[in-house]
C-alpha cells in the first residue's frame, strides 16, 4: 500500500489515536480472558461458547481501528473530513455489554 | 473529494455533524483518545469487580461484602462506558461550535469513589482478612 508522502502531523496524532484504540482492544481482550477463565471454573463448554462469541469483537475493533487509521491518514492529505462517531459508539456499547455480563456473572454465580 | 458539510455529511451521528464546522483534526483525534481512555477506565473498573468476585470463587464462600464491592465496581464501569460516548459527543459539539469544553462531571465521582472503595477495602483487609 502506498503511503502518502510528507508529514501531515509532526505530533503523530493519528498514530497515537490508533495506539489508543489498540490498547483499548487489548484491555477488552485481557479482561475477557480473565472472565472466561472464571467461567471455565463453572463449565468449560460455557467458557468456550462465550469466548467464541466475544473474542472476535476484540479482533474486529483492532481491524476497524486500523482501517480508520488508513482512512484518516489518506483523508487528511486529501482534506476530506475525519470519520464519524459510529466506531466509538460501538465500542461504548460493547463496553456497556461487557459490564452487564460481569454484573450477571457476579449476581448469578 | 471534499464534501459540502452543510448538506452531504454522511457521518453518524448526523445531529452532531449538522452543527458548526469541522475543528482542527488534531482536536477531534485528541477527543477520540480521551474517549478511549474513559472506555479503558471503565474496563479496568469492571476487571476490578470481576477480580473481587474471583476471591469469592477461590475461597469457596461468598462474602456479601465482596459481592457488594464487586457490584459497585461493575456498576461504576457501566456508568463510565455509558457516559463516555455522550461526553465524546458533547466535546465534539463544543469543538465544532468553538464553545468551551464540557466540565468532566464524572471524573470527581470516579476519583473520590475509588478513593472511598480503596479505603474501605483496606479497612476490611485488616479487620476481617477480606
Amino acid at each position: 500500500m502506498e503511503r502518502p508522502s510528507g508529514p501531515w502531523d509532526p505530533g503523530l496524532q493519528i498514530e497515537r489515536t490508533t495506539l489508543a484504540w489498540l490498547r483499548t482492544a487489548l484491555t477488552f481482550v485481557v479482561g475477557l480472558l480473565v472472565l472466561l477463565r472464571l467461567i471455565a471454573h463453572e463449565s468449560t463448554l460455557a467458557a468456550a461458547v462465550c469466548g467464541a462469541l466475544t473474542l472476535p469483537f476484540g479482533a474486529a475493533i483492532s481491524w476497524l481501528a486500523w482501517r480508520r487509521h488508513l482512512r484518516i491518514e489518506r483523508g487528511l492529505r486529501a482534506e476530506t473530513p475525519l470519520p464519524g462517531g459510529a466506531l466509538p459508539a460501538a465500542a461504548a456499547a460493547l463496553s456497556v455489554l461487557a459490564g452487564c455480563s460481569g454484573l450477571i456473572y457476579v449476581l448469578f454465580t | 473529494m471534499a464534501t459540502d458539510p452543510e448538506d452531504r455529511d454522511s457521518r453518524w451521528p448526523r445531529r452532531l455533524y449538522r452543527d458548526g464546522s469541522d475543528p482542527d483534526p488534531r482536536f477531534t483525534l485528541a477527543n477520540e483518545r480521551t474517549f478511549l481512555a474513559w472506555i479503558r477506565t471503565a474496563l479496568a473498573l469492571m476487571a476490578g469487580g470481576v477480580g473481587i468476585e474471583a476471591l469469592n470463587a477461590a475461597t469457596g464462600q461468598a462474602s456479601p461484602l465482596r459481592t457488594a464491592l464487586a457490584v459497585l465496581l461493575l456498576l461504576g464501569g457501566v456508568l463510565c462506558s455509558a457516559t463516555a460516548f455522550a461526553r465524546w459527543m458533547a466535546t465534539e459539539r463544543a469543538l465544532r461550535r468553538g464553545r468551551p469544553l464540557p466540565a468532566p462531571r464524572l471524573a470527581p465521582v470516579i476519583g473520590y469513589g475509588l478513593g472511598a472503595i480503596g479505603i474501605a477495602a483496606c479497612v476490611l483487609l485488616f479487620v476481617s482478612g477480606f
